[in-house]
């Protein structure tokens, strides 16, 4: 599928999806271009700021704010495969700087963009998997990538759409659809034995479903959870949700 | 580097049986909560609705508190204000003085536990019972709440049947308790039974309520348009309370204020669906003066709310209810119990509360929170408890608290982030790291190895694939 | 600090630290209704509220229903006229003497389908007959019966005794490993008389 509109977006790769899931950078750039976008990447740039952030430092990340608003700000917009990072880019950078910021405004989570933006409805992509999905917190509750389970309004998950339109798929949810998976950042350093305990029901929930794949918009969540994984020797597959919607491209 | 509530959160977790069954109970009350919330059409409106009124009171709260008076006086209840925990003591004091009080039977209250009023009261040589089965077994164990709403749910139906035997409740009240509950022949000393424990229970609360002088409540809420005071319960205790003592003390945090029955009505829809996923407390009591021949005492209490008004990130804490569902939700609370924390109220709210209570003592909750932003959504009054979390920790710094180590890790991903070449060669040699040996990477350079096995660097960055080969195809 | 200056102490705090000030909100949103309130407060009654439920025609003898509800009670404590009591509220001494109470009958004045609460005002000089009866006979006309707590608040009237209370079921208690347990520390059983 072919969008008529001369679109070029810019590509934030958040600093650990640089170091260690390229694949999902790439992936994502593919998936971009094959929907005839275009796609560039300054690279100049490195995290959000997040991390500080959620540790307490907040102010330590005013020149990364400063300096993402600096590299992003002219594009129509600027799509990260990484919910947790363009939720925090959106609603935290402008708090940071202390003004409205032009980049941050147009930042949007892989997900939303293709949803939302250029209300995707049509793929060539195959995966002839059971994947189950991980609802990220900041996903859902920040992004509204999917209704919240907390909340009585209409049910809807943007994330399921997409994967929807991928031929061969099985999706599934776990139970407890969106509780945390106990990553959180640092919280998983200050907070070690209840953050793995935490990822170790999920990843149970998520094996509960039969699923060969836990995929979902975060790396950050999957990281943790592999991470664990590894460390009890569980049998289950780590999957970005782009890596999906891209394979066969 | 650790806060006391990792280090005691590491202990809880460390029974894993126990965790799981904390864990389930409150996701349960959870789980109860959302069928009640899917339900109700009107629900986001009940909770929009609930977060303007409690923000309309609470910046027009010396104006309603006035009304409130004015009513309350008129409806026959005496009035008193106090500024802090001392002050409220004392007043407690005086009223039980003057009315020759040598035992109080007392419904549950936060703001009791809040003032350590019963400590206060002991001293004095006035005997305070705790009416709440709940909280009347934490009083017998001597334990503090771990839940504001189901305060001694951590406690074990054997360790309260040890309890009562203990106490000789059993004693006085087993042979009794066990008519129609336990099977003929059936050892009441050693039965568990939570039916026949609550029947036990039954009767020697019964004792108090005939025996004491005085009932003392809580309030949910109070009403300034009428005068009422409004307390919610499922046991009827706040109503045994006040129903045979003459005297009645009601103790008020001047937040709980609301203006009419217009707004009673919302919060009487949400306050039983969140705390317990139930459409409805048993009783829902109205106290509009004392009864026939006895006194109502009602005092105000500010304890530190009044400033918390002037606190622009922190002052929509003034508009919690108390009704615990951000504790029912937390992914952190569930799993690490209510002891974890140091403030005696737990949860998001409760690490709010805490820092604004005592910064210098409760700074240590502030790591019980993954930022998820579950409670948030639950909470029928709308408090942005986790955003209020995530300030919180970013004056940590200056309050001389903040991590050393996670400092010093931020510290240095500024220093890198912030040299786009510096960041890029450290790409190139982050690889190594895959290589270097468990003993050097699970040193205690953090908590990630914990639990975790380390991430694999990629051989090849996606700086480095951009620059190689997609920048090229890009153009 | 004496009372007068702690109480104007506290207000001026609050009125200093006021930064901006909202609007009473509209509660204008559409609120849950029943197209049969009446067939949706029995339900209730006798599901989730967990009390029993009775309809009584004009012509049935009210005596004769209590006894056929609760055949072993004792001590019946009542001040509705026509109700046969052995204990009338109104003319007791002390609450106290109500203690071995087997059924308390008293009235209702709303009902709510939503969650089984029915409002009772104090109509008696001891309520403590609401709660310390080991079973509570709640007699309410089902001409009485609203949808929702909305349309409940609008309606319940106050008299001179300044107390009135919704009820809904009888008392009920999980603290003990969060079994539900019937009879915590007030009445242990309700039955509901629906009248016309």
């Amino acid at each position: 599928m072919q969008y008529d509109r001369k679109m070029k977006i810019g590509l934030f790769v958040p600093c650990y999806v640089d170091a260690l899931y390229p694949e999902v950078g790439v992936a994502t750039y593919k998936l971009l271009r094959s929907l005839g976008v275009g796609v560039e990447y300054p690279e100049s740039q490195t995290c959000c700021g997040q991390p500080m952030g959620n540790a307490g430092f907040q102010n330590m990340a005013d020149n990364l704010a400063q300096k993402y608003d600096e590299l992003f700000s002219t594009y129509e917009y600027v799509v990260a495969p990484s919910a947790s990072c363009a939720a925090y880019v959106r609603f935290f950078h402008p708090h940071i700087l202390n003004h409205e910021c032009a980049a941050a405004k147009k930042t949007l989570d892989l997900v939303e963009f293709l949803h939302d933006v250029l209300k995707v409805d049509h793929l060539p992509s195959k995966f002839p998997h059971k994947v189950s999905l991980h609802n990220s917190c900041h996903g859902v509750r920040e992004l509204g990538l999917s209704s919240p389970s907390e909340r009585n309004v209409p049910r809807f998950n943007k994330i399921r759409d997409l994967l929807n339109l991928v031929e061969g798929i099985t999706i599934l949810e776990p139970e407890r659809v969106d509780e945390c998976c106990g990553f959180g950042g640092m919280f998983s350093v200050e907070e070690p034995a209840v953050s793995t305990r935490m990822g170790t029901e999920k990843l149970k929930r998520h094996m509960a479903t039969g699923a060969e794949y836990i995929t979902g918009p975060d790396s950050s969540c999957l990281m943790h959870m592999q991470g664990i994984a590894k460390k009890q020797n569980l049998p289950i597959k780590f999957i970005h949700v782009a890596e999906i919607l891209s394979a066969g491209l | 580097m650790s806060t006391k509530h990792s280090i005691a959160a590491e202990k809880f977790l460390q029974n894993g049986e126990r965790v799981t069954r904390h864990d389930q109970t409150f996701w349960s009350v959870r789980t109860k909560r959302d069928t009640l919330a899917y339900e109700l059409d009107e629900w986001e409106n009940l909770r929009e609705a609930a977060d303007k009124i409690k923000k309309h009171t609470v910046t027009h709260l010396a104006d309603y508190l006035e009304q409130f008076e004015q009513n309350a006086t008129r409806n026959g209840g005496i009035v008193h204000w106090a500024k802090d925990a001392e002050e409220y003591n004392q007043i407690v004091l005086k009223i039980l003085r003057q009315h020759e009080v040598k035992k109080v039977v007392k419904s549950k209250s936060m703001l009791t536990e809040e003032c350590h009023l019963n400590d206060h009261l002991f001293k004095q040589g006035i005997d305070v019972v705790e009416t709440d089965l709940g909280e009347r077994i934490l009083q017998l164990m001597e334990l503090a709440p771990s839940h504001i709403v189901m305060p001694a749910i951590h406690i074990t139906r054997e360790q309260v049947a040890e309890c009562f035997r203990q106490k000789g409740i059993i004693a006085e009240h087993g042979t009794h308790a066990a008519e129609g509950i336990l099977p003929t022949g059936e050892d009441p000393n050693q039965s568990s039974d939570p039916t026949f424990l609550t029947r036990a229970a039954r009767y020697h609360l019964r004792d108090n309520f005939m025996t004491a002088e005085c009932g003392m409540t809580g309030a949910n809420f109070g009403i300034a348009e009428t005068g009422d005071i409004v307390v919610c319960t499922n046991e009827g205790n706040a109503d045994m309370s006040t129903s045979v003592p003459k005297l009645h003390i009601v103790s008020m945090g001047i937040e709980k204020l609301i203006p009419n029955y217009e707004a009673m009505g919302v919060f009487q829809r949400l306050l039983a669906r969140h705390g317990t996923g139930q459409a409805t407390t048993v009783y829902t009591s109205h106290f509009r003066g004392p009864r026939p021949g006895g006194e109502m005492h009602i005092i105000l209490v500010d304890n530190g709310r009044s400033s918390i008004l002037g606190n622009e990130e922190h002052w929509q804490t003034l508009k919690c209810m108390r009704c615990g569902a951000c504790m029912n939700t937390c992914p952190v609370y569930r799993r690490t119990g209510g002891y974890s924390y140091t403030y005696f109220i737990p949860g998001p709210i409760g690490i709010n509360l805490g820092m604004l209570k005592n910064a210098d003592e409760n700074y240590h909750n502030l790591s019980a929170c993954s930022l998820c932003c579950s409670c948030d959504n639950v909470c029928p009054v709308k408090v942005d408890l986790s955003t209020q979390i995530y300030r919180w920790r970013q004056n940590l710094d200056g309050m001389h608290h903040a991590d050393a180590m996670k400092k010093a890790m931020s510290k240095g991903m500024k220093v890198i982030f912030e040299h786009p070449n510096l960041y890029t060669s450290s790409l190139k040699f982050a690889p190594l790291v895959n290589a270097m040996p468990k003993c050097l990477t699970g040193i205690k350079l953090n908590g990630w190895t914990y639990g975790h096995e380390m991430p694999v660097f990629a051989k090849k960055s996606f700086h480095e694939i951009w620059k190689k080969q997609l920048r090229s195809e890009s153009v | 600090m004496n009372f007068m200056d702690t109480k104007e102490h506290i207000l001026n705090s609050l009125r200093k630290n006021v930064r901006e000030t909202y609007d009473m909100p509209e509660l204008s949103f559409k609120k849950r209704t029943f197209e049969d309130p009446v067939k949706a407060f029995i339900e209730t009654t006798i599901t989730t509220a967990g009390a029993k439920l009775m309809e009584i025609k004009p012509d049935d003898d009210i005596n004769q229903k209590i006894r056929e509800v609760y055949p072993d009670a004792r001590i019946i404590a009542s001040n509705i006229p026509g109700v046969e009591a052995n204990l009338n509220p109104d003319t007791l001494a002390e609450a106290q003497e109500l203690e071995k109470t087997d059924v308390g009958v008293i009235k209702g004045e709303v009902a709510c389908a939503e969650n089984g609460c029915v409002w009772i005002p104090q109509t008696m000089k001891e309520k403590a007959i609401c709660f310390i009866s080991e079973c509570l006979v709640i007699l309410v006309s089902r001409k009485n019966i609203v949808s929702n707590m909305h349309e409940a608040y609008e309606r319940i009237q106050f008299n001179d005794y300044g107390f009135g209370t919704f009820i809904s079921g009888p008392s009920k208690t999980a603290d003990i490993e969060q079994s539900l347990v019937y009879g915590a520390q007030a009445a242990r059983g309700v039955t509901i008389f629906l009248t016309d």
